[in-house]
């Protein structure tokens, strides 16, 4: 898509000539949004339209806009973004624009290119007339990496299509909202999101397992809800411990007290996945027959599991180098539609400075602090929902999966 | 002669205009669909048909003010194309082809040495003076596409403090506003609703109370590039449907030749620039 902003002068309304542009535009196969408007207030005052114009390709808007300019319709005079080489590996150049999680656009050639993948805090690189976010890890020496804030475009994110029922609530976080409510709600936007192709991420952490939603998650992944699954160490072994010694960190998930020497349940299982080699080669072997992880193996839903310094093991499949797991993470984030960070304070920060402002982000958390957190570094499209998780999922899966 | 007073309902302008004689008229280069450098024009008939213009002007009750023609720019002689006059502003053309941009210096000397003020466009924008705009009511009617950048109508707007209703003109026979729009009275106006788009003939619709229409034949016989004074519409040819409507309206048609000039793509309002137009009253 690309896409530019023109402006209209005069007595665009009464000689039709606003309509007109519009008819133009949409005929073209394009689309507008009207940026502002202010109309003239007296007979011979002439009023004034700034309009964005976006069209599927750079060709259609370059036709388009001579088009326009026919009819008094220029492009309101902007800068081409400044364009610096990075002259080392894994570092910018110094001033570079940091992005925000928000659609940007960056102007190259007279011509506004929208920056692919949206992602906060990183840079933007242009190569070959396209322009993406890169981290700063990922930079490499002759880089074309933007400078200054000239020429590049930050848009506001785009309603949702359709009602959104959450609109009434803003993105407050609050204990008093009725949480059936919020939970069926929260099922149609990812029913929404599979109807319009985009995918559904899980972002777990292990009170999942020790709440007891790991039966209902692992039915939502069985039926197809999830996409994506991304967690640490702690909750793929918690799943893995729970169907395999029938314990979560060595209380047993049926009765809900200590088991014997259940302590070191879990360091076990991890043992015995490190001699499988991969939570998938243990799969097939047999030696885990259920739970997400599981689920996740045989529907071939990808995961990634970052590590952290307090972590056992960790289990083969866990990315101990951050960096490493964090470029696995942002190579799955593109379609997410619905994003559930589900009791996960470090990976739903994490995968929140990945995801594009347009990702509905759903946070649920006993803790509301998690939620604000979230907020704070920036995901303000997160919807807190201060809730026990684990009732939340059964809840879910019972909406989405049926009773 | 003094102008005429100005009759009920009449036109509030069209008693005094500008022209230029056709000494050094001549179809040179091709702008426009008209004109055919292989086909001569007789200069001595141009001239008699022009010396028959400013008679039948006059004779109407106008005033006709002379400028001197200038060797090498034959379509000096198409006045309208001059400016757009306004009380004593005059705002002179910006002309898209470079043929004619050699006229705006002689008709800038002209209205700055007979006391008019000059304001120009900003540079880049082109603008054909009356040939593209002509006032109706309270608003300046103006065309674009063809000869003036509908990006110069707000401009124009701010420089005479008119409303203007921009029209886009689609045929390029019809190249200019006022081969297909001549304002007849308060209320009436011959058009040439087929030199428009759809939108251009919803803005003239909405403007003007009474249409005379004109069919493809009478409009490509130039009847609406008329010169009205009061009553009297002093046309480079007419239908017998039209006379008819226009003395059903109560105007006295005078028929011009102008056959010399319309090699050029031009007729009688081509001719003439009202000098008494008055955009904001």
């Amino acid at each position: 898509m690309a896409s530019e902003e023109i402006e209209l002068h005069g007595h665009i309304i009464d000689s039709l000539i606003l309509p007109k542009v519009m008819d133009v535009i949409l005929s073209a196969g394009a689309d507008y949004r009207m940026l502002q408007f202010d109309i003239g207030r007296t007979n011979a005052d002439v009023s004034t339209a700034r309009i964005e114009v976006t069209a599927e390709s750079d060709d259609a808007l370059a036709a388009l806009l001579v088009e326009l300019q026919v009819h008094g319709a220029n492009p309101v005079h902007t800068v081409d973004a400044e364009v610096v080489r990075a002259d080392r590996d894994g570092v910018f150049p110094a001033g570079f624009y940091s992005t925000t999680n928000l659609p940007t656009a960056v102007r190259i050639d007279g011509r506004w290119i929208d920056v692919a993948q949206p992602e906060m805090d990183c840079g933007v690189v242009v190569r070959d007339g396209t322009a993406a976010t890169v981290p700063v890890h990922q930079v490499r020496e002759g880089d074309a990496i933007v400078v200054g804030h000239e020429g590049v475009r930050v848009s506001p994110p785009a309603r949702p299509r359709g009602s959104n029922p959450f609109e009434f609530m803003g993105s407050e976080v609050s204990s008093e909202k009725p949480k059936a409510l919020l939970v069926a709600e929260v099922a149609e936007r990812v029913r929404l999101a599979r109807e319009s192709g985009r995918k559904i991420l899980a972002v777990c952490g292990p009170a999942v397992i020790h709440t007891g939603a790991a039966p209902p998650l692992a039915r939502l992944v069985r039926e197809g809800w999830i996409d994506v699954l991304f967690a640490g160490n702690g909750f793929a072994t918690h799943d893995i411990e729970s169907n395999v010694m029938g314990t979560s960190l060595g209380v047993s998930v049926r009765e809900g007290a200590p088991t014997e020497g259940g302590h070191s349940n879990h360091l076990r299982v991890i043992n015995e996945v490190r001699r499988y080699g991969s939570i998938a080669a243990a799969v097939d072997a047999g030696y885990i027959d259920a739970g997400v992880m599981y689920e996740c193996v045989r529907r071939q839903v990808p995961f990634v599991l970052g590590g952290s310094l307090r972590d056992d093991g960790p289990l083969p499949d866990v990315y101990t180098n951050v960096v490493e797991a964090a470029d696995a993470m942002r190579y799955l984030v593109p379609d997410v539609g619905v994003a559930l960070m589900l009791a996960s304070t470090l990976h739903a920060i994490a995968t929140g400075n990945l995801l594009p402002a347009d990702v509905e982000t759903f946070c649920v958390d006993i803790n509301q602090a998690v939620v604000t957190k979230l907020a704070d570094r920036g995901s303000h499209q997160a919807l807190g929902i201060v809730t026990d998780v684990g009732l939340f999922v059964h809840q879910l899966a019972s909406e989405l999966c049926g009773p | 002669m003094t102008a005429a007073s100005v009759g009920d309902g009449e036109l509030s302008w069209g008693r005094r205009f500008l022209m230029c004689p056709p000494t050094h008229f001549g179809v040179l280069y091709e702008i426009n669909s008209w004109m055919s450098a292989e086909v001569p024009v007789d200069v001595d008939r141009a001239q008699s048909q022009w010396d028959t213009l400013v008679a039948t002007l006059r004779a109407a009750g106008a005033e006709v003010e002379v400028m001197d023609a200038v060797e090498g720019l034959p379509d000096l002689v198409f006045t309208a194309n001059a400016g757009v006059v306004n009380g004593t502003q005059f705002v002179p053309a910006r002309f898209r082809h470079p043929e004619r941009q050699g006229e705006t210096p002689h008709n800038v000397e002209w209205f700055s040495s007979n006391g008019f003020t000059v304001d120009e466009l900003p540079l880049g924008v082109s603008h054909e003076g009356a040939g593209d705009a002509l006032p109706f009511g309270s608003v300046l009617v103006s065309g674009y596409r063809m000869r003036s950048d509908a990006a110069s109508h707000a401009y124009l707007s701010r420089l005479t403090g008119a409303a203007v209703r921009s029209v886009e003109l689609v045929d390029e026979r019809l190249y200019h506003l006022d081969i297909t729009f001549c304002p007849l009275d308060e209320r009436r106006a011959i058009v040439a609703p087929m030199g428009w788009d759809a939108y251009g003939r919803r803005v003239i619709e909405s403007l003007v109370p009474e249409l005379l229409v004109l069919d493809e034949e009478a409009t490509l016989r130039f009847c609406a590039n008329s010169v009205v004074v009061g009553r009297t519409i002093v046309m480079p040819g007419c239908t017998v449907e039209v006379g008819r409507q226009l003395e059903a309206w109560g105007f006295t048609v005078e028929v011009v030749d102008v056959s010399e000039f319309q090699k050029a793509g031009g007729a009688c309002r081509c001719l003439t620039l009202a000098l008494d137009v008055r955009l904001s009253t």
